[in-house]
């Protein structure tokens, strides 16, 4: 909202600088966006007196202007055909900027300084209407009125000298929307109450009735509808007084009647409709709802596809204005218009902005009535617009006003129990503080008591209706800063939440690991989000089609990024990211939001080389097995020794070689290579491995009880098996393990190897072996019969070849 | 076989008493250890032997192989320790190295605000992203037709009702809903807006809720916190002001500010030339959303708060455009 300094003067008398003002009034919640000075273009031009006039020597068209500008006398060369001795001129003066050049073609701004003119000096300019942006007379210099003061700044005596403050206003403050509004704020700051300006009515003998008739027939959405009328007017361009207050609030000045109803909402907050007595059918005005759809031509030239239910303003045979939003075109006020009906009405707040909303229109009438207008302004605003319309445009103002209220707003009063303020606020206030304060805003005890008092509400305060907001209200004009910094309020120990996430756990082991975290957008196009196979969740107002459907998996966010950082030369990445996936489910599984799934996981991503480069060590580029490692290390820190690895040989539309995970007997999670197919829509050109895993799963088990070191030394044994390469690592390692006696404590895979030495068909395996016993250090015979034992079971369960047996340390 | 190895084993001790240089012992650990030497040799011969011979075979030399291994490494340390002349290692290559992991700047500026609170006596809490519209609004004293639901900017699902939060707020009500009173926790999280994307806005960010429920709670006691908040967070030095605003859920409601740490609060670009920064919301819980709640508004009262992470990032590693966050360029996260 943009209110001018000089406007709200007219109200109350304030003079503090700009910055203190800001801070009073953000002391109450008015914070303020910007300030503006107006009229700072006219910065070095001032009132001038013509005091002698000669002829130029060297130029017939030119003479020479001795010109009074309160400070002293300047020669001034002037070229226009009227400037005659004894006129009070606008002089800029050497320094100023002309606002336009009448001899630049697109007339750009001047700077003036002192200059020879055809030999004779001058010192400053004496301006056209059209130099100074005013007018279009460009030959003639402008000529004041005579009893202008010698030496005021052109802008004062123009009236455009301002401050433009603009402020920033919640939607619970409607009654801000307004220069009173404000102006009542400024009362509360300075202690006195606005004053506002008084009417004087003339009314004709003929009453309004005469002329029209007015049925209400929605009831239910207008609470109050009231007109008057004016006829025999003139319209005609505003005064320059009005014109300069709508311009400085960015408003376009239409004409005397429109400016006034502009100029009324500005200055009290309620909105007003004027119509062309002439262009309304049958002498009625009927407020109704839409029976069908229509369309709608509105006073910007726009037609509107108006659906049924819309509350609108009509005549005998047609619609003429959207109710509280905007006025129609068949009835809009012109140059030839003669006789006016002026609106001023109380809408529905939610009926507004249902109206606003569906035709996707937002005015200044509609902004107000939506956030709710004051119902007791409705006449005092139609009053106030009559009385400066006849001031403008003449004519006569008929007598009376049509005023329907068919849903009467009643006065206000809420209860207040001053302990309690002091329970919200933790003030000490007493009772006699708390009336004080609220007094300050026009909010009044009407009944006292010692417990609970009883306050009347301003109409316009349409935002306090509890106990509550009275408390806000105190609370605002004691002062925030007032109220004690204290941080006295018990902590229950005994009610605790938990103190860590346990994706807050997961993130600080992988980043352990070596991997960089990522923050991706969870909105993406439908051809990524569905790569995540389960049905996706869309976006029905999205940005744009690039983010209109969220992600069912974490891949193709880190894909993104993968490409990202191919393109600034970046092969070699760890990258994680902890996040939310979404997917529609219609199932009957329990969802916190109906027909919708999310869960958390956690996306590894692994790409390039295994190690950075170093001159020591061979180079190579990471596969399946260093992901698998990376899950198993994240899966060991978090003490979930139970995990399994399900090898399927399919895969998906996402990934090949794929390993499904199971963790405690549940699926938690895939890893694999990313398919090259999918690689290439993110113009990637080499290969990525990626682990996607249900975070939930990977929570840390409780931390069991300490084992006891064993006390007895183990002894390794390193066992090298020939056998058919169908036969899975896995399953020999898993079959030694359960065939073994208790004496094999450890069993790891540490070599493969299939090639030229061996026959075709073949590989060879080798385990290496832990062998301890809890009770005693074991003796060469004990251990190779366990060794012997296990070796005839590989043989003969694999149809196995034993390589080599040794020993190792 | 045996008698070889006992050969080999005596053979072994008589060389490695003679060995005086590097070189010599270089000469000793090729004949007997290496892949080629006369030990290894040995092993090759293990694979002509009967089967049952095998095992206890093996045993031996490996034994012998231990031995060996042992004698010259003995050798090896006594030599070292006499002062020698040696071929002089280039120590100025590069050492090896491994990938480092990184924590994004959004989380570790979560951590330390959690870091803060938790000191505080608050505890955690987390909710769903996607959120209906009784979660995210109604039972937040947002009516339905209401004006203040234009300052959200929602992004709506196919389906009417549900929507992508605005706001961490809905996780208050989530856990009141479960919860009786006292609740002290925070809630961290990622939402959602409608705004049009630029360098200092992003359509995906993260907040921080608070909320505290009791007892006695004050704005007095919400106003004490918040200052320990901003000063541990931002210094203890930093000015502040509390400045009345409008939130449905919570009345009264109140705007922090601090000075600008840029300018100071002389005015610059970043703080819009008035020398303050906005960076926190916060207020007494509204008495409609303990009704929505179903906790008695008489007895206890409360305290919510919440801030923009991203924001709060920007400022404190003075980053010029938010969406570096969500770019993820390594080069711009391996700073952090
Ligand atoms: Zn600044």
């Amino acid at each position: 909202m943009k209110v001018l300094q000089s406007w709200l003067q007219q109200y109350i008398e304030f003079s503090l600088p700009p910055d203190e003002f800001a801070d009073k009034l953000s002391k109450l919640g008015l914070e303020f966006e910007g300030v503006e000075r107006t009229g700072e273009e006219y910065n070095g031009f001032v009132v001038g007196k013509v005091l002698e006039r000669t002829q130029h020597p060297n130029a017939e068209k030119l003479s020479i202007c001795k010109v009074n500008v309160g400070t002293g006398t300047l020669q001034i060369v002037c070229g226009a055909p009227n400037v005659a001795a004894g006129q009070k001129v606008a002089v800029g003066m050497s320094g100023a900027i002309v606002p336009r050049n009448q001899h630049d073609p697109s007339g750009k701004p001047l700077p003036l300084s002192t200059v020879k003119i055809r030999g004779i000096e001058s010192s400053g300019m004496i301006c056209s209407e059209y130099e100074l942006d005013l007018g279009k007379d460009a030959d003639n210099i402008l000529v004041l009125e005579s009893n202008a003061k010698i030496g005021k700044p052109l802008a004062e005596y123009l009236g455009v000298a301002d401050i433009v403050y603009d402020i920033e206003t919640t939607p619970n403050r409607p009654d801000w929307l307004s220069h009173i509004g404000i102006a009542r704020e400024i009362g509360a700051i300075v202690g006195r109450k606005p004053k506002l300006p008084k009417l004087k009515l003339k009314e004709a003998a003929i009453p309004v009735s005469k002329h029209l008739t007015v049925k209400v027939q929605d009831t239910q959405n207008c609470y109050r509808f009231a007109v008057r009328m004016i006829c025999g007017l003139k319209v005609e361009p505003s005064p320059r007084w009005l014109q300069n207050a709508l311009k400085g609030l960015n408003l376009r000045p239409v004409n005397s009647v429109v400016d006034v109803t502009n100029y009324v909402m500005m200055e009290c907050g309620q909105p007003l409709h004027p119509f062309d007595y002439a262009l309304l059918k049958g002498k009625q005005i009927i407020v109704r709802q839409t029976k069908r759809s229509s369309s709608f031509i509105t006073l910007d030239g726009q037609e509107r596809k108006l659906p049924d239910g819309v509350v609108m303003v009509c005549d005998a045979e047609r619609e003429v204005s959207i109710a509280g939003v905007m006025g129609g075109a068949n009835s809009e006020i012109s140059d030839s218009t003669v006789d006016i009906v002026l609106e001023s009405a109380y809408w529905n707040p939610s009926s507004i902005r249902r109206t606003s909303k569906l035709l996707g229109v937002s005015t200044d009438a509609s902004q107000r009535f939506e956030r709710g207008a004051d119902p007791d302004g409705v006449l005092y605003g139609l009053n106030r617009a009559a009385q400066l319309i006849v001031d403008m445009a003449g004519g006569e103002l008929l007598k009376g006003v049509i005023d329907i209220y068919p849903r009467k707003v009643k006065e206000r009063f809420v209860p207040l129990r001053p302990e309690r303020v002091n329970l919200v606020l933790g003030t000490k206030l007493t009772t006699v503080q708390t009336v004080r304060l609220l007094r300050l805003l026009d909010i009044v005890p009407t009944k006292r008591g010692s417990k609970r008092l009883m306050f009347r509400v301003p109409s316009y305060r349409v935002d306090i209706t509890r106990e509550i907001d009275l408390i806000e209200e105190v609370g605002r004009v004691y002062g925030y800063d007032k109220i004690e910094d204290k941080t006295t309020a018990t902590v229950d120990f005994a009610h605790f939440f938990p103190k860590e996430s346990h994706a807050d756990h997961v993130r600080e082991k992988v980043i352990g690991l070596g991997f960089c975290e990522t923050i991706t957008n969870s909105m993406q196009e439908t051809k990524k989000a569905i790569l995540g196979g389960a049905t996706p969740a869309r976006i029905s107002n999205p940005q744009n089609r690039e983010m209109d459907t969220l992600r069912t998996s974490l891949v193709p966010g880190l894909l993104d990024v993968v490409a990202r950082n191919f393109n600034y030369g970046n092969n070699d990445l760890r990258l994680f990211e902890i996040g939310h996936v979404f997917s529609r489910d219609e199932s009957e599984r329990p969802k916190l939001v109906e027909n919708f799934l999310e869960e958390q996981r956690l996306c590894l991503l692994m790409t390039g080389m295994v190690a950075p480069r170093h001159w020591g060590s061979p180079s190579t580029c990471v596969n399946i097995f260093d992901v698998k490692g990376k899950v198993i290390d994240l899966l060991e820190q978090n003490g979930l020794d139970k995990g399994k690895f399900i090898s399927y040989s399919t895969s998906d539309s996402l990934v090949e070689n794929r390993i499904a995970l199971e963790i405690n007997g549940t699926y938690g999670g895939y890893l694999g290579l990313v398919r090259a197919e999918v690689l290439n829509t993110f113009g990637i050109g080499q290969e990525v491995f990626v682990a996607e895993l249900n975070l939930e799963l990977l929570a840390p088990t409780d931390k069991s009880l300490y084992e006891p070191l064993p006390r007895f030394p183990k002894v390794k044994r390193d066992l090298g098996f020939i056998v058919d390469v169908g036969i899975s690592a896995e399953g020999l390692q898993k079959s030694i393990k359960e065939f073994s006696s208790g004496l094999l404590q450890g069993i790891e895979l540490f070599d493969v190897y299939q090639g030229d030495q061996l026959p075709a068909g073949k590989k060879s395996l080798a385990f290496s072996l832990e062998l301890m016993s809890p009770d005693k250090t074991l003796t060469d015979a004990e251990i190779d019969t366990e060794v012997r034992n296990i070796v005839t079971h590989v043989q003969d369960r694999f149809n196995a070849l034993l390589r080599s047996v040794e020993r190792s340390t | 076989m045996d008698s070889k190895v006992t050969q080999l084993r005596h053979q072994a001790e008589t060389e490695i008493a003679a060995v005086t240089t590097q070189q010599q012992l270089e000469e000793f650990r090729i004949k007997f250890l290496s892949r080629k030497g006369l030990i290894a040799s040995l092993f090759d011969a293990l694979r002509s032997v009967k089967p049952s011979e095998k095992p206890a075979l093996g045993r031996l030399l490996n034994e012998l192989r231990a031995h060996t291994q042992g004698l010259y490494d003995h050798k090896a340390a006594s030599l070292e320790s006499v002062p020698k002349r040696r071929t002089p290692m280039d120590l100025t290559l590069p050492g090896r190295r491994s990938y480092l992991g990184s924590k994004h700047p959004l989380s570790q500026t979560l951590d330390e605000i959690k870091s803060i609170f938790v000191s505080m006596g608050f505890g955690i809490a987390d909710g769903p992203e996607i959120e209906d519209d009784y979660h995210n609004f109604e039972a937040l004293n947002f009516p339905p037709n209401h004006p203040a639901r234009d300052t959200q900017d929602t992004f709506f699902l196919s389906d009417k009702n549900a929507l992508l939060r605005t706001h961490t707020s809905p996780v208050q009500i989530r856990v009141m809903e479960k919860h009786p009173p006292p609740v002290r926790i925070i809630m961290p999280g990622r939402v959602y807006r409608n705004e049009a994307i630029s360098s200092r806005s992003y359509c995906v960010f993260y907040q921080v809720e608070g909320l505290f429920v009791d007892r006695g709670v004050t704005f007095s006691d919400l106003k004490g916190t918040l200052v320990s908040f901003i000063k541990q967070f931002y210094g203890s030095g930093l000015k502040y002001k509390f400045r009345p605003t409008f939130f449905p859920f919570t009345e009264p409601s109140a705007d922090i500010y601090i000075t600008c740490f840029v300018c100071g609060g002389k005015g610059c670009k970043l703080c819009k030339q008035n020398g303050w920064l906005e960076i926190l919301g916060c207020g007494m819980v509204d008495p409609n959303v303990f009704r929505y709640v179903g906790y008695d508004a008489e007895k206890y009262t409360g305290y919510a708060f919440g801030m923009g992470v991203d924001r709060i990032a920007l400022l404190r590693y003075g980053i010029d455009d938010i969406r570096l966050f969500y770019e993820n360029d390594v080069r711009f996260l391996n700073q952090f």
